[in-house]
């Protein structure tokens, strides 16, 4: 409850914010659509060469790269915007007013910062995966829509809580502005279903940088590959990460000693 | 209201020497000290007190403000704020006292301050009628209007922190945590954020506790102080009592109907303007040089008073009496 409410108060922050710099909307959409024809080249690169890739067909792999789009797109409309506010506020020492505040710091520090444009690529990731269920042709039924919308959460809530524990890092290191441009470059890996790495990249994927989970797991449950093992281990791991990651959040709080006056 | 018993902060703060060599083998091992920013003591202030809160930098003020409004753990001791233990941030203690740090904002810089008003509405669950009225009075008091609707970067500093003090009253608060609110503003907007800060304290019955530089701050909102040095209570009491306890001195100004000689056999000449000296006297001898100076010159007018506190409190931390000899080990960093 309070999570929605202080989500909805900043997403309405947000855009009165970034109404006053229009500007951002035509770069943001350049942004997305150079996102998606590279994304789409590489598809057609590789399909011009053979049919399947690692036993995917080219309308199912549209269903990843729409996943590829959305998962990222979450994240960057608030999560990704909201914890390098909040890294910078520790190293600025203006984390001392989200502390004072009655409500979780937690939840204050995760949707503080929201960026309206970047739901750009939310629409572009449904838009793909509409495309995608047409060219697949099946129709989807109600167990296997649950199963996706199961896995998209779960794997949301996997990554939300790879990113809060990269941030709080910040309680101890205060500089680490950079780590989110690495966690972006891994995940755009995750454009690819991760059965076509070798095996330790795909282990670091999945577990180290969870972008199997993110990614790749969600779009196998609508196209209907998926296990329900793997299904139950991406819920099972979704209700584990955000716990550990508290835990962890809570320690760097208590480690919090402010910038100096 | 607040009760500080046996406060002690201990920092852990890596240490290098200076230069790139240096720098490059702390990377690899980093050497770090404890630093004592504050050394325990105790404190306790009523409600409805407006208290300044006095050292120099690195005194520990502003670590001692952190641990009362709930950001720091303290290495030991305890600490009551509101009935609340301020570092397990309790709902219901935050919302009821404010911390309004001069030299940080807490409003959005590209929106208009009424935008930022909400938002803390919303957090702090005003009730609509409650926020209309609060506002209403921050407006009045702080002669808000007309920035209420200007985006926040385009306000000029005094302007900013008016509204800086208004955001974090606006859930009208009991306790008041002030570190340097009126820092770099002109002396205009300094005077109308202490009287604004005065008659809120007056009118809601808020216990102030307030670190400032200016010592016109102090003089004019604070009834009572308390200094710091080192991490350690240097003096706690009335600023009156402040001055007599450090200040051994009296200063004594006289004008003269006459040639202004050389006075220094009367006391310490501090300045002379014109026919206007003025003199630095210890305070036994007050009396005494008073009648000499009304015997032996053309004295026109002629007034004893205290010296500025300004002066006192410089000498106070200069020269380092007593009581702080014996704390302090290393230097204060915060």
């Amino acid at each position: 409850m309070t999570f929605l409410r202080l989500l909805w108060l900043h997403v309405r922050i947000g855009v009165l914010n970034e109404l006053q710099y229009r500007g951002n909307l035509v770069v943001q959409a350049v942004e997305s659509l150079f996102g998606l024809a590279s994304a789409l080249l590489g598809l057609g690169i590789v399909f011009a060469k053979t049919e399947t890739l690692v036993g995917w067909r080219p309308a199912e792999l549209l269903a990843i790269v729409g996943v590829y789009f959305l998962v990222g797109g979450i994240t960057r409309v608030v999560v990704q915007p909201s914890l390098a506010r909040f890294m910078e506020d520790v190293r600025l020492g203006t984390l001392d007013f989200a502390l004072t505040k009655p409500v979780d710091a937690q939840i204050l520090a995760s949707v503080r910062q929201v960026e309206i444009w970047k739901g750009i690529d939310i629409v572009v990731g449904l838009g793909l995966l509409a495309v995608s269920l047409a060219r697949v042709g099946e129709s989807v039924g109600a167990a296997r829509a649950l199963a996706f919308l199961g896995a998209l959460a779960a794997g949301t809530t996997i990554v939300y809580s790879f990113l809060l524990v990269l941030a709080t890092c910040s309680f101890w290191f205060v500089r680490l502005q950079n780590i989110f441009v690495i966690f972006q470059s891994m995940y755009e890996a995750g454009r690819w279903p991760i059965g076509v790495y070798p095996p330790w990249l795909r282990g670091t994927l999945t577990f180290l940088v969870p972008v199997g989970f993110a990614i790749t797991v969600p779009a196998e449950a609508l196209v209907g590959r998926l296990s329900s093992a793997t299904l139950l281990g991406a819920i099972a791991l979704a209700v584990v990460a955000p716990f550990l990651a508290r835990r962890f959040w809570l320690v760097g709080v208590r480690h919090y000693s402010g910038a100096s006056a | 209201m607040v009760s500080v018993r046996g406060l002690r902060k201990i920092y852990v703060v890596p240490e290098r020497e200076a230069g790139l060599g240096a720098s490059l083998r702390s990377l690899v091992r980093r050497r770090s000290k404890e630093v004592v920013a504050v050394d325990g003591f105790d404190v306790e202030i009523g409600r409805g007190e407006v208290v300044g809160f006095l050292g120099p930098n690195g005194a520990g003020k502003t670590t001692t403000l952190k641990m009362l409004s709930g950001l720091l753990y303290p290495t030991a001791g305890e600490v009551t704020v509101l009935g609340h233990t301020p570092w397990r941030r309790e709902k219901a203690f935050l919302r009821r006292m404010t911390l309004v740090m001069g030299q940080r904002n807490q409003l959005v810089w590209d929106i208009p301050v009424v935008d930022s008003f909400e938002l803390n509405r919303a957090i702090y669950r005003i009730p609509d009628g409650e926020y209309r009225d609060t506002l209403a009075e921050l407006t009045d008091l702080l002669d808000l209007e007309g920035l209420l609707r200007k985006p926040v970067r385009n306000l000029s500093l005094g302007e900013r922190m008016k509204c800086e003090v208004a955001a974090a009253l606006l859930h009208r608060p009991a306790m008041l945590f002030l570190d340097e609110p009126t820092l770099g503003l002109d002396v205009t907007a300094q005077r109308r954020i202490r009287g604004f800060i005065a008659t809120y304290a007056e009118r809601y019955g808020a216990t102030v506790l307030l670190t400032s530089h200016y010592m016109a701050d102090v003089e004019a909102l604070c009834k009572r102080v308390v200094v710091i040095h080192h991490g350690r209570l240097l003096f706690d009491g009335s600023l009156a009592a402040l001055i007599t306890r450090f200040s051994p001195y009296k200063t004594v100004v006289i004008d003269l109907d006459g040639p202004v000689g050389d006075l220094g056999r009367y006391g310490e000449v501090v300045s002379v303007e014109e026919q206007r000296v003025t003199l630095r006297v210890p305070k036994g001898e007050a009396a005494a040089v008073t009648g000499r100076l009304l015997a032996d010159l053309p004295v026109a007018d002629l007034s004893i008073g205290d010296p500025p506190v300004d002066e006192v409190i410089d000498r106070v931390f200069s020269e380092e009496p007593e009581p702080a000899s014996t704390a302090a080990t290393g230097t204060a960093a915060r």
